[in-house]
Formats: C-alpha cells, sequence, structure tokens
C-alpha cells in the first residue's frame, strides 16, 4: 500500500525550534515526528510513502529519508510543489506514485498530527463500506476552532458524511476532521492540478454522493503544530504510552510523579522533582534540586542546580541557568541559553543560540 | 551629678504615630513603623545609635503618638544596650514637629542640656551628629539643620533652603515650592540650645497677631475652628522660614546618604544603605560564608545569630534575615528582608522583596518584583502569615496577612 503525509511548510508556528531543524524532524516523544507517523503506516501494511513539501529540503531531512528507507525497508520519496496546491493540489500532483495497477486504496496524512493511529482499523472499515472515501473524525470540546464534519446519523461510531462546516456559529456537531484519509484511487480523477482545498471543495461534492464515510477515532488526538497544543498533545501521548508499554518508555522512581520519559543516557541529579508529563531527550543533563513538569527537554540540554521548568520546551543543547524559572509556554530554540541565574522567563520565545537575561520580552 | 563645667546633651527622636504610618502598610498593620527592622536593627535603632556618639549624651527621649506598652520592651533593653536611659514619651495631642518638643521642654530640661538634638525617626542617614554640634558650637545661634544636596527634579518633595556658603548661615527656607528655589534641602536632623523653646513660645503668642498667609486646604477651611491652635507650632513653616536669614539658623552639610523611609519598598532601599555602612563601621555585624560549612553570602547581609540556613543556600547582596527564620536547601535570597520565624523552602528564590513574620515560600517558588524602590509595586511586599505555596511565582505585588496563593499573581494588590 501507499501514502502521502502533507508536509507543507515552514512550520512558523513552532518557532524557533523550526529555525534549526525542518518541522518534520522536531523530536515529539524523543522520536521526529514524522517517524511516528511513518512506523505507524508500516504497521498497516505500507511500504512507499510519498513526502508532500512546498520548498527544497535541508540535508538533514534527506539524510533522515535514506536511514529510515533502509531501516524500515520502505521506499520514502519526495513530492515538492513549485506553485502552492492547497490541501489537495499535492495529491494530483504525486499522483504517479500514489496509484500502481493494484488499484488499492491509499493513506493521506496530515503531518502535525498526533493519535494512536487505528491504520488496520480504517482499512477494515474502507472495505466494509465499499465507498470511495474514508475519513477519520474526532471529538472535540471546542469543534468551531476546527471545522465540523456533520455525519447522517450523529450517535453512530462510523456514519456516511454529509457534510463539512467550517468554523459555524451555531453548534453543528462534536466531530472534526482528524487529519487521516483512505481514498480510493478514482478520487485522484477529481482533483485538478491547481490549489485546491480537500475540505472546502473535494470532500463535500464526495458527500453528496454519499460516497464518504467517517470513522471515530478511538483514544486521543491532538494537531501538536503549535507550542501550547504540543505539550498538550505530549501528555496525552505518555498517558497512552503508560496504557499501553509503560516499562520500555517510562521511567519511574523516588523522584518521578506521573508520565514521565527519558532516554537512558540523561542524567538527573539528587533531589529533584521530576513530572508529571516530562519528556527528556538523549544526552540530557538535570542538575539536583531540579523541578519540571509539563515540559519537555530535547537532546543535549542542561539544566542547572535549582531551576524549575514548567509547560514549556527546552530546544536541543540549550542552557537553562542555576535558579531559572522558565514557565508559560516558553520556547527556547536550539542551543538558546537562560543564561543569568534567577532570570524568570514567562511565556517567552528565545531565539537559537540566544542568551536570555532578563525574561518577559520575545527575543526574536 | 552633673558639675555645671560639662555640657550635657539630650536627643529627642520624633516617632509619630499610627495614623501617620499608613503608607508603611501593610508592614505597619503588625509592628510600629519606627520598630520594623532595617538591616536587621529596629528603625528607631539607627538613629538611636548615631546618638550614642555624642559626647556627654545624658538621655534619649522618643516622642510620638503610639501607646506606652508598644515601645516599653524595646526602650527598656536599648537603655541597658546604650548604657544611656531612653525613655518613650506619648504625646496626648497633636502639638506639630515643634509643639511636641516644647510640650515636653520640662523634662527634656532637667539635666540642664546645652543642647538638643532633634531627629526624625524614618530619617536614613550617617547621622553626623558629633560633627553637626561642633559646628554649631563655632557659629552660636539657636540651631543648625543637616542638610543635603539633591537632584533638581526631586528637590521639591522636601522643604528646600538656601545657606550662606561662607557662614553657612540659613538664609531662606520653604517647604515644599512649587518653582525650584534650591537643590538644597532639610534632612529633618537638628540641633538646638534651649533658646529653641524661647522661639516656639514666641510664634505662639505671636500667632493671634500676624495675619495668616498660608493658604489652608478645603478640608481645614471646613473645620469649625479654622485657627490653628496656639501651641500648635510646626517647626519648618513656623520656625524655620521666619528666622532664616536671622543669624540664628545654620547649615551643615552631609556628603553621605540620606533617604526617607516612608513606604516599605524604600525601607529595602535603606536596608542596603546601612548594611554597606557596617562593613565600614562593624562588619563582624555582616554574614560571611563560602558554602562549606554555612551558605554562600555574596556583599553585604545580615543574618541574626538564631536564624537557620543550609549551607546549599546562595544568599546576597542586600539580604536581611531576622529571628528564627528558616532558609532551605538551595535558596537564592537577593535584595530582600526575611522577617521572624519565615520560612523558605527548598530551591526557592526571593528578589526584591520583603517576607512578612511567619510566612512560608513553597518549594521552587518566586516572590520578586523589578526592584524600584520607591515605586508602588516595586518591591514585592508580603504580609505577616502569608503562605506562597509550591511553584507559584510572586510578582510585583502587595499581599496582605494571612493570605494563602496557591496561583501566580502578578501586579496586583491582594486584600
Amino acid at each position: 500500500m501507499k501514502a502521502l503525509i502533507l508536509v507543507g511548510g515552514f512550520g512558523t508556528r513552532l518557532r524557533p525550534l523550526t529555525f534549526s531543524t525542518p518541522k518534520p524532524l522536531v523530536d515529539f516523544g524523543n522520536k521526529p515526528m514524522i517517524l511516528h507517523q511513518i512506523e505507524a503506516l508500516k504497521a498497516a501494511g505500507v511500504t512507499e510513502v510519498v513526502l508532500a513539501i512546498n520548498h527544497q529540503q535541508p540535508e538533514v531531512m534527506l539524510n533522515f529519508v535514506k536511514e529510515y528507507e533502509k531501516k524500515l525497508e520502505m521506499k520514502i520519496t519526495f513530492s515538492q510543489e513549485t506553485e502552492p496546491l492547497g490541501t489537495a493540489g499535492p495529491l494530483a500532483l504525486a499522483r504517479d506514485k500514489l496509484v500502481d495497477e493494484s488499484g488499492k486504496p491509499f493513506f493521506v496524512l496530515n503531518s502535525d498530527v498526533i493519535c494512536e493511529y487505528p491504520l488496520l482499523e480504517m482499512i477494515e472499515f474502507h472495505k466494509n463500506h465499499g465507498a470511495e472515501a474514508s475519513i477519520m473524525v474526532t471529538k472535540v470540546d471546542d469543534p468551531s476552532k476546527y471545522g465540523v464534519v456533520v455525519m447522517e446519523e450523529e450517535a453512530t461510531e462510523e456514519a456516511r458524511v454529509e457534510s463539512f462546516v467550517e468554523k459555524p456559529k451555531h453548534f453543528v456537531g462534536d466531530k472534526i476532521n482528524a487529519g487521516i484519509y483512505l481514498l480510493n484511487p478514482s478520487v485522484l480523477d477529481r482533483i485538478e492540478l491547481k490549489r485546491t482545498s480537500v475540505e472546502k471543495e473535494i470532500f463535500p461534492k464526495i458527500a453528496s454522493e454519499k460516497n464518504l464515510y467517517a470513522m471515530v477515532l478511538p483514544g486521543f488526538w491532538m494537531d501538536i503544530g503549535q507550542p501550547k497544543d504540543y505539550l498538550t498533545g505530549q501528555r496525552m501521548y505518555l498517558d497512552y504510552l503508560r496504557k499501553k508499554v509503560p516499562e520500555e518508555l517510562l521511567v519511574s522512581g523516588d523522584h518521578i510523579i506521573g508520565n514521565v520519559m527519558a532516554d537512558e543516557t540523561a542524567v538527573i541529579g539528587e533531589r529533584c522533582v521530576i513530572g508529571p508529563d516530562v519528556v527528556i531527550g538523549p544526552g540530557c543533563v538535570i542538575e539536583s534540586g531540579v523541578r519540571l513538569f509539563g515540559c519537555t527537554v530535547m537532546r543535549g540540554a542542561r539544566i542547572k542546580e535549582h531551576a524549575c521548568v514548567s509547560d514549556s520546551i527546552v530546544g536541543w543543547d540549550s542552557t537553562v541557568g542555576s535558579w531559572a524559572r522558565v514557565a508559560n509556554i516558553t520556547v527556547l530554540g536550539k542551543d538558546a541559553n537562560v543564561v543569568d541565574a534567577e532570570v524568570y522567563s514567562n511565556g517567552v520565545v528565545i531565539q537559537d543560540h540566544m542568551s536570555k537575561t532578563r525574561g518577559r520580552s520575545i527575543v526574536i | 551629678m552633673g558639675s555645671s563645667t560639662e555640657e550635657k546633651v539630650v536627643a529627642v527622636i520624633l516617632v509619630g504615630g499610627p495614623t501617620k504610618g499608613t503608607r508603611f502598610r501593610p508592614l505597619s498593620l503588625n509592628i510600629p513603623k519606627p520598630l520594623f527592622p532595617i538591616a536587621g536593627q529596629p528603625m528607631v535603632h539607627h538613629p538611636i545609635s548615631a546618638c550614642k556618639r555624642i559626647p556627654n549624651l545624658a538621655q534619649v527621649y522618643l516622642v510620638g503618638f503610639y501607646e506606652e506598652r508598644e515601645f516599653a520592651l524595646y526602650v527598656s533593653a536599648i537603655s541597658n544596650e546604650l548604657k544611656v536611659p531612653v525613655r518613650y514619651l506619648k504625646e496626648d495631642k497633636p502639638h506639630g514637629s515643634a509643639g511636641g518638643l516644647y510640650h515636653f521642654r520640662n523634662l527634656i530640661m532637667e539635666d540642664n542640656p546645652s543642647h538638643i538634638f532633634l531627629l526624625n525617626c524614618d530619617v536614613c542617614c550617617s547621622f553626623p551628629l558629633p560633627e553637626m554640634l561642633e559646628s554649631h558650637r563655632k557659629h552660636g545661634g539657636i540651631g543648625t539643620l543637616l542638610v543635603i544636596k539633591v537632584s533638581p527634579e526631586s528637590a521639591n518633595q522636601f522643604g528646600e533652603l538656601v545657606a550662606d556658603p561662607v557662614t553657612n548661615e540659613l538664609l531662606h527656607y520653604t517647604e515644599k515650592p512649587e518653582t525650584f528655589v534650591s537643590d538644597r534641602i532639610n534632612c529633618g536632623v537638628y540641633v538646638f540650645t534651649p533658646e529653641i523653646f524661647t522661639a516656639i513660645r514666641d510664634v505662639s503668642t505671636q500667632r493671634n497677631d500676624t495675619v495668616t498667609l498660608r493658604r489652608v486646604s478645603s478640608y481645614e477651611a471646613l473645620q469649625p475652628a479654622t485657627r490653628i491652635p496656639a501651641d500648635f507650632v510646626r517647626l519648618d513653616q513656623d520656625i524655620l522660614s521666619p528666622l532664616a536669614g536671622k543669624k540664628q539658623l545654620y547649615t551643615y552639610e552631609t556628603m553621605d546618604f540620606w533617604e526617607q523611609i516612608k513606604s516599605p519598598g524604600m525601607s529595602l532601599r535603606c536596608s542596603e544603605l546601612y548594611l554597606s555602612q557596617f562593613r565600614l563601621t562593624s562588619p563582624q555585624v555582616l554574614a560571611s560564608g563560602d558554602g562549606t560549612k554555612s551558605a554562600i553570602v555574596i556583599g553585604d547581609v545580615y543574618i541574626h545569630p538564631s536564624a537557620k540556613v543550609h549551607p546549599t543556600a546562595k544568599i546576597g547582596p542586600n539580604v536581611s534575615i531576622s529571628a528564627n527564620a528558616r532558609v532551605g536547601p538551595g535558596v537564592r535570597l537577593i535584595s530582600c528582608i526575611i522577617l521572624d520565624d519565615v520560612e523558605i523552602m527548598e530551591n526557592a528564590v526571593v528578589t526584591n522583596a520583603i517576607v512578612g513574620w511567619k510566612s512560608s515560600i513553597g518549594r521552587w517558588s518566586r516572590v520578586q518584583a523589578e526592584g524600584v524602590y520607591n515605586a508602588k509595586l516595586g518591591v514585592t511586599i508580603l504580609g505577616e502569615s502569608v503562605a506562597v505555596e509550591d511553584e507559584v511565582v510572586v510578582t510585583s505585588s502587595i499581599v496582605l496577612p494571612n493570605k494563602t496563593l496557591n496561583v501566580s499573581v502578578q501586579d496586583e494588590i491582594i486584600l
């Protein structure tokens, strides 16, 4: 089977992390974001993945692809648009790569999505209803933020899609597009090679022909394309791991509270209190007396003595100074430095390779 | 005892009263402002200690509106320590800044002093009292004022004066003028001869004769008795201004520091000034440590002997820690006053703040401010028994007594 991942743009909402690293390679749960999806696709029997991109990828991305083609024994290729094609156009662009004589359906994934990826169940679902397209939907508390998928029978788990409503003013339903599709090759005949929207043009048309079915995604779902949601997604992901494979990936101990993932090469000092909802990457050094909760500490970062980091992301190779307080969705880019001991950083974005001596303003 | 050839000196320190200490809230809700600790000692202790350097000091009087029992303990302790009698005198009603002195003239003159010092308790300076006395003896007259040069922009908050640069005579004096008069201001420290009492009495008797040139506020005008009572005499308007230029009053200029302790934030600034003065005059009072047996100490720090500070804490500069306070492992204190019985738990940070008696500061929490001493929220103030829970951040705020904070706050006055 084949799949397309809409990798898209420059990852501006995850700056400054994306200044030094392409968004698909930004770590989530100590693994590049896109690897979560590629591994899930492999587990569902996909052998070829096309990455739809809109600009030349840096060498680090090309190397990643080469490495994992070998490791996973899959074919991973790029499909680069030269002009904006929206959310549907890239499918047409990659047509030749997605369709073969077998006529099998192909997956389409949005790159920023994190969830349990029940792709085998989705294949089964698609076979059973026999229609042209399947889409995963997920229930959310604030549907108007995203765009609602209205099902024909609201109460059931799997049903035909009636319509799509963008940011409705009144409540029309609480299911939104989860960004995971399984499409028959015939869908490609509907898409012209120009800027087209899947949600606004293609799917509504298929739905009107009663050819679009939706499956409610079991388990968690999050769009982790911005720091606040990234951290919420991290909490959900760790909770999922605790229930499925706790011994492998989560640590425990006197100084650990709740769900904490820490690479085995990370060093944690004395009298720390870590967690809940913390991810610590390879080679990180957490000095003594440190408090971490609801945060991500990426590869090679150092948190110095007595500091406290909450609801924030500490980028690769960064340093958080002693007695510093990093809080409220602060994001440190690669090699950033909360330099002075004793600095309070509250919702600040700290540019990669830059030092911060006073809190509270955005330093770009 | 008391040979007539020995010239005795008496000092009078005006300590004010509860209605005058309102700007010092919430700290003055628990303790009379004059007893609030600055650099580890009650505020009034600093002028009293300075009086000790006056030769032939016979007596110190504290004059104010507080109840006698509020000062009883302090006064007996300090008398013992100083080996000079210190006595608190309660004014029965407002007499004005000079009228109060006059009201107790009999007591003050009991020792037949040749000179009388008058100090304001909430002045923070080096109190060069022996030097003032010597200067006064040289040119005679009724009195000598301590003066200091300040920035022209800030001068109009105080009493501005003009002095003769050669004779040091006080030529002109005006209180809080609207336009710029001079950048020399009145520090609130004076030395007088007993003739001052005559001068004050003359003001009372002359009051009925002269026209009141002073503009009264609407509040005063609406009072049934619009005439100021005869025994209400203000030092500035009624003594200094009229007597200026008559070869009666002189000035002594100080080149050291001078501040007024009106707001809680200023007490942190004055603590810093007095701590740095201790470094010069009595360094054994200050704390030291390098993290091995006792905590790392940076700059000027005072730690009460009964306070317990963990060796992994880092303290200073400009920190005062009062009796029975407990500072836990990994705590960082910068520019702050920690009052009695406070508990600060592991890895907390306190900077630019005053932490009230018996408060508790949770683990990894932060109590902080920008450190602009005379701005309203420039220094964070926690009243008595405030609890800051683990990991909470309190920024630029004032928290009234007995409050528990379990969420972070910023730029707020928490009732």
